[in-house]
């Protein structure tokens, strides 16, 4: 132990790493690869589908109304302020109280909140953005308040909301792993259990290095996919129609892509 | 975004501080004594793992040693096994409480390992002696893996014993850490020595998250150790390990053979004779649930039984 320099080792943790990626069992049966990759992905996407409607409303009728604007924001911003584990924490007791069972409902319920306040805050933004003389020409040309949400701020909105869409669902992702810890399914298991079996042991370090590597992956083809979906809805011209009056052309806000930064 | 994340590692790092700060001993050996004893007695250092059994044990081992005159010094917060045992070797550390069948799995893997302790110190005694080390008398209190229900699932299903559990298991699910189904002792244990297959196993942390779940019935056997006082708060039925298959890990003390005489042993053995399972567990209560002080806990307890 005393002679293998710092470089050995490091290139006998990756052989380790390659080693463990490479062998079969890995990626077959109820503990294989596949398996947790469905199991985080129905974590993550849970959680995410649940806090998507609650996020974008709120952001959307409080940028639209200005109303309740600072609570608003605020209560979001505590999900990002508590940490997920200690939300974890708290709805586990309660999951296993209505019986909704170990794993799979405590782990949505953090990684809700924790999807919350990105979302939220680019659409508030996003939709509040919106040049203040457009929303005063479209209802000028006798278009109400839903009206002027539908056809000019979610459309103007668009790409902001779809960018904190993209920052929740990589944080969501990287954080899914915590459900391991109360024994539900996902990329976590290899790292908890690994972690169990001892990482002074080679299988416990494969499993811990190997699952984490694996979270990485998943959160970056996450970035990349709301990356592209992005594009395809990003700054664009919308055509707003009122009655039989010639259509007029609003252009984006300006591009505040940090905004949540 | 740079600098917040900087602020947020600072406060982690600062927050740990905190916490291994306040976890440290609160004692730093008490030198009084040592000029006034009529013949110089040596200066010993007691260590013990950081959790709350040996760190109760260790305070009764320095706590006697302080009364027969010795300058004792503690050290109760020793990350681990593998951080203590060469501090051993070196002597920077002369007695710690030590779990036989553990040390042995530890100095030995390839072992068959011990139901009795007698056993197990005899296969210790040439490993130990090479390190300059040895074990005295063995304590009736063992701290294993222990198999636990609720009392209303015992009356339901009859269970006293891990072997009742053999026609029943497949409908039940066993909640335990993550490594239970690597360990000898736990789920391929089970099988080999009782032949119990549990239908389903949650891995769970130990400890409290697995009897929230024991008791919510989300899992139905769970894994504790058998001197968790969480065993008798919450009214849990430890089922008795009848056909042997747990190891003999009886608290036993561990002491530098350089520094050893007569009287250390007999003031260490003496510890060891008023331990057992059932008086060391209300201790592990107070020190865990009422966060009482090891040493504290342990005062009274050798003041009860007359060794104070």
């Amino acid at each position: 132990m005393g002679t293998t320099t710092g470089a050995e080792r490091r290139v006998s943790a990756l052989r380790d790493v390659f080693a463990w990626f490479s062998d079969p069992a890995t990626w077959t049966g109820y503990a294989g690869i596949p398996t947790r990759v469905t199991e985080h992905l129905l974590l993550s996407g849970t959680a995410l589908a649940l806090a998507l409607p609650v996020a974008v409303g709120a952001g959307l009728f409080i940028g639209h109304t200005r109303r309740a604007e600072f609570v608003t924001v605020s209560l979001a911003n505590l999900g990002r302020a508590v940490p997920s584990f200690a939300i974890l924490a708290l709805a586990f007791p309660i999951s296993l109280r209505l019986g909704l069972g170990l794993g799979f409902w405590p782990t949505v319920v953090a990684l809700f909140f924790l999807a919350i306040p990105p979302i939220l805050t680019n659409t508030y933004v996003g939709v509040k953005g919106v040049d203040a003389d457009a929303v005063e020409a479209a209802r000028g040309m006798g278009l109400s308040g839903t009206q002027v949400l539908r056809s000019l701020e979610i459309p103007l909105a668009a790409p902001l909301i779809v960018a904190g869409v993209r920052t929740s669902a990589v944080q969501v992702v990287a954080t899914a792993t915590l459900a391991a810890v109360i024994a539900g399914g996902g990329l976590g298991r290899f790292i908890v259990d690994g972690f169990a079996f001892g990482v002074r042991g080679i299988e416990g370090r494969q499993m811990v290095m190997g699952g984490a590597i694996l979270v990485a992956l998943l959160a970056l083809a996450t970035e990349v996919a709301f990356g592209l979906l992005e594009r395809r809805v990003g700054p664009r011209q919308v055509t707003v129609r009122a009655g039989r009056d010639d259509p007029v052309r609003l252009g984006p806000p300006l591009a505040r892509d940090d905004a949540t930064r | 975004m740079r600098r917040s994340r900087r602020y947020v590692l600072g406060a982690a790092l600062l927050a740990t501080g905190l916490v291994l700060g306040a976890c440290g001993p609160g004692e730093d050996g008490d030198t009084t004594g040592a000029g006034t004893e009529p013949e110089q007695k040596a200066r010993l250092t007691v260590g013990s793992d950081g959790f709350y059994e040996a760190q109760i044990v260790g305070a009764m081992y320095a706590l006697v040693l302080e009364d027969a005159g010795y300058t004792v010094d503690t050290q109760l917060d020793i990350e681990s096994r593998e951080v203590r045992l060469p501090a051993m070797e070196s002597g920077e550390i002369d007695i710690a409480p030590e779990y036989i069948a553990s040390l042995l799995s530890v100095l030995d893997p390839d072992s068959g390992g011990a139901t009795t302790p007698e056993e197990g110190a005899e296969a210790l005694e040439p490993l130990l002696e090479e390190k300059g080390l040895e074990l005295l008398e063995p304590s009736e209190a063992v701290d294993v893996n222990a198999f636990v229900v609720t009392q209303d699932l015992a009356d339901e299903l009859d269970l006293s014993q891990v072997s009742d559990l053999a026609d029943v298991a497949g409908d039940l699910t066993l909640g335990a850490p993550p490594e239970c189904p690597k360990r000898p002792y736990c789920i391929p244990g089970l099988k080999e020595t009782y032949g119990v297959e549990f239908g389903d196993f949650k891995p769970l942390a130990y400890g409290a998250a697995t009897v929230q779940a024991l008791e919510a019935g989300a899992i139905d056997v769970a894994l504790l150790f058998s001197t968790d006082p969480l065993i008798e708060q919450k009214d849990l039925v430890l089922l008795e390990d009848d056909k042997d298959l747990q190891q003999a890990d009886n608290i036993t003390p561990l002491v530098v053979s350089e520094i050893l005489n007569d009287e250390i042993a007999s003031l260490l053995n003496g510890v060891s004779a008023a331990l057992t399972i059932d008086n060391i567990t209300p201790l592990n209560a107070r020190v865990l649930i009422d966060q009482e002080d090891p040493e504290v806990v342990a005062r009274d307890f050798l003041q009860e039984n007359g060794l104070l």
